[in-house]
């Protein structure tokens, strides 16, 4: 299980498609920096068929005034829980 | 676990930089070893000496710095991508002629051979793009 952190918005890059076509059927992907607007109900659609295993970084999404806007499909996770994910993966890889 | 940490964003230009200082802070506070930080690509202005941001931002040079002597993370900075930016330290400069260097120790200039090395020692290598 490969963990994926993106920090592009999927209003501004073609960059998370990327990473979604990259990824295994196992793998997890965190949305760090602007790529946590991906992390709003109107974006997530982009990440259908990830539940359980899509992440934000609640500092980001804190940082930027979106924190209570999460939807519900995603999984809130601190720095310290960033940590706790790249330990579990067997690597990370970064798209950005 | 032993960790690197490879940042290719300048400073103030991308959020990378503070993601790759709050991560590595977060690392060592969990216990995990770090054993190198690589700047690399833009990432190699988190060097630069002479850095005088406003007071009451964030100083990440100096941030990356107190890192150093609080847990001796080596600081480890691409040669090449370095000098094309003008971030040479006191040998370089002189090498180069130039009056004046712009990276100091704990910062080193080292070469790409570091990250391959980082990579191949460490259990994991995470990287922080602009």
């Amino acid at each position: 299980m490969l963990l994926h952190i993106l920090n592009r918005s999927p209003l501004d890059s073609r960059v998370p498609e990327q990473a979604l076509i990259s990824m295994g059927p196992d793998d997890r992907l965190l949305l760090i920096e602007d790529g946590v607007q991906g992390a709003l109900p109107a974006l997530a659609v982009h990440f259908d068929g990830l539940e359980g295993r899509l992440f934000a970084l609640r500092e980001d999404l804190a940082s930027r005034g979106l924190l209570s806007r999460c939807d519900k499909r995603v999984r809130l996770v601190d720095v310290a829980d960033f940590v706790t994910l790249t330990e579990e993966a067997e690597r990370t890889v970064s798209w950005y | 676990m032993r960790y690197a940490i490879l940042l290719l964003g300048a400073p103030y230009s991308h959020q990378a930089a503070h993601s790759a200082l709050r991560f590595t802070r977060a690392l060592v506070e969990r216990g995990h070893e770090v054993a190198g930080v690589f700047f690399y690509h833009d990432g190699v202005q988190n060097a630069a000496r002479l850095a005088a941001p406003p007071q009451d931002e964030p100083h990440l040079v100096d941030g990356w710095t107190a890192l150093h002597a609080e847990h001796g993370v080596p600081l480890q900075v691409c040669i090449a991508a370095a000098l094309r930016r003008g971030l040479l330290d006191e040998r370089e400069a002189s090498r180069h002629g130039k009056s004046g260097h712009s990276v100091a120790p704990p910062f080193e200039l080292t070469g790409l051979g570091q990250l391959v090395d980082l990579g191949l020692r460490c259990d994991r290598l995470v990287a922080f793009g602009p």
